[in-house]
């Protein structure tokens, strides 16, 4: 029944034709162009590129750090303006804030939400218990590893029961094992929560591991050059050839994007081939 | 743990051979039981009780105001970049001008008393308090302020939970500083234009050329100093004890 409930809350995405500039010295820079992709209630979508395709700028367009660009973004068909509970970020770092305690850190979540001191207690023990801090409540940030640090941060987000969580690489500062170990606590949390999930990232075997879709950016200006389907089931499995296969057709992407760009040739999107989804406005 | 203690002890034994080998007449330099035997005198007379008092009364209510007035301008200045643009350039240039330097000037507005004496320290607390209160908010990291927006932090834990505490280590050295300049400051003003505090005492010791009463003064100012920075040491470590302790 509570699974049923949380259905109607999950949340759709729709990024319309977003185009985003800044100034340099004076000139514009243009950091995105024309973005368009959908993100369906309940998926678990991955935005791969290489560094400087603008990943981690259209995340901050997404949460509404930053209102100044083209285009359109919808949530459930509205369009966004600033911060709202419906939306939850964890960035690349935990950023925690390191004079407050684990459990204070992630009340923080629910400020904004009226909920009484007594619910707000209640609320932030049952995350704690999620993402499996039980003990580290009253412990300081400092005191924690970084995977815990980062578990804190999911945390954070996720009290107030965002509709879509969105995380700009959090798991990148992590050692291959923790990080291992925080992809199948993502999936978990995916799956108790029914949330959506936008995901930045720039690890292939990451995103073909956790996303029913990967959204492949190229750099300079940001663009997609592809959106790769992977319907797999869960959990995958990272040996097998199948895992492999999904991992090459998303390289091919990336591949054919960048040896296109270093041949000068015209830069647009490739065409539709096997196995690659694409789907534009 | 010792080590603090050699330099003050150096000089007590220098302070000790000179008065015993007579290197200064004993009017000038008084030996160091003279002195002590002074301070007993005044402890038990009562002088340097009363003295103190009103000293002391003197520091806390003039910081309490300048302190009040300079954190909420400092939290202003902090927050709004514009506030910063139009008074952050003249508060440190007045901050360059020593707060004794207003002292002939004030004189002839408040006259001489206990509402110089506020104002001076006042001001001298409030200058200092102000604009570290304002560069510790603007250099807490981005990345936070971020965090805060994101989930959109009220005000009030907005203050206490992301300004105040980053902003923490900076606004303790701002009181510091203003706490020092405060005291001399009241030391000074007791000297030159009052009847009454530990500054006035010494110039009383001085007119009756009683060289021990002023090296009273001098001592009692300067352990009184310490101690209140010493307080506001402990204070600030209290409130940070989150910190790790090698950081």
């Amino acid at each position: 029944m509570r699974a049923e409930a949380l259905l109607d809350t999950r949340s759709s995405l729709d990024i319309q034709a977003v185009s985003k500039s800044y100034r340099v010295d004076g000139k514009p820079r243009e950091i995105l162009r024309d973005i368009r992709f959908t993100v369906e209630p309940g998926e678990l979508v991955s935005v791969i590129g290489a560094s400087g395709c603008g990943k981690s700028t259209l995340l901050r367009l997404i949460i509404g750090l930053d209102t100044d660009y083209e285009g359109d973004i919808l949530l459930d068909g509205r369009s966004i303006d600033g911060p709202t509970a419906d939306r939850g970020i964890v960035f690349q770092e935990p950023r925690l804030f390191p004079w407050l305690s684990v459990e204070q850190n992630i009340a923080l979540g629910l400020d904004s939400s009226g909920a009484s001191p007594a619910e707000v207690k209640r609320i932030v023990t049952e995350h704690i218990e999620i993402v499996r801090l039980n003990g580290f409540a009253r412990a300081y940030p400092h005191q924690l590893s970084g995977g815990m640090a980062q578990r804190a941060a999911i945390a954070r987000a996720l009290v107030s029961r965002p509709k879509i969580l969105l995380l700009d690489e959090p798991l990148g500062a992590l050692d291959s094992q923790t990080r291992a170990y925080m992809q199948d606590e993502l999936l978990e949390i995916w799956r108790r929560e029914k949330i959506t999930i936008v995901m930045v990232t720039h690890d292939i075997e990451e995103a073909v591991y956790l996303s029913d879709k990967i959204v492949v950016m190229e750099p300079e200006p940001g663009r997609v050059c592809g959106i790769v389907s992977i319907d797999a089931p869960h959990p995958r499995r990272r040996g097998t050839s199948k895992f492999s296969a999904l991992k090459d057709r998303v390289l091919s992407v990336l591949v054919r994007t960048q040896s296109a760009a270093s041949a000068g040739l015209v830069r647009s999107h490739p065409a539709a081939q096997g196995g690659i989804a694409r789907r534009y406005g | 743990m010792l080590l603090p203690l050699i330099l003050p002890l150096s000089v007590l034994l220098l302070w000790q051979i000179a008065t015993a080998r007579e290197w200064l007449a004993p009017q000038i330099l008084p030996s160091p039981l003279t002195v002590f035997w002074t301070f007993v005198d005044l402890v038990t007379s009562g002088d340097i009780v009363e003295g103190l008092a009103i000293s002391l009364r003197r520091i806390s209510v003039g910081f309490a105001i300048g302190a009040a007035f300079g954190l909420s301008l400092g939290i202003a200045m902090g927050r709004s970049a514009k506030l910063e643009q139009y008074v952050g350039p003249s508060l440190r240039a007045i901050a360059q001008v020593p707060s004794l330097g207003w002292l002939p000037f004030l004189m002839l507005i408040f006259g001489i008393g206990e509402t110089l004496n506020y104002v001076i320290i006042a001001k001298a607390c409030f200058v200092p308090i102000t604009i570290n209160t304002a560069a510790g908010i603007r250099n807490i990291p981005v990345h936070y302020v971020e965090v805060a927006h994101v989930l959109r932090l009220r005000r009030s834990a907005m203050l206490f939970r992301l300004i105040l505490p980053g902003a923490l280590p900076t606004i303790f050295s701002g009181i510091r500083l203003a706490l020092g300049h405060a005291w001399i400051a009241m030391v000074v003003v007791e000297m030159l234009a009052d009847t009454a505090g530990v500054g006035y005492m010494m110039t009383w010791g001085r007119t009756l050329f009683q060289i021990d009463i002023v090296i009273v003064g001098m001592v009692v100012i300067g352990a009184i100093g310490f101690l209140m920075d010493g307080g506001l040491r402990w204070i600030e470590r209290r409130l940070r004890r989150w910190a790790p302790v090698h950081a």
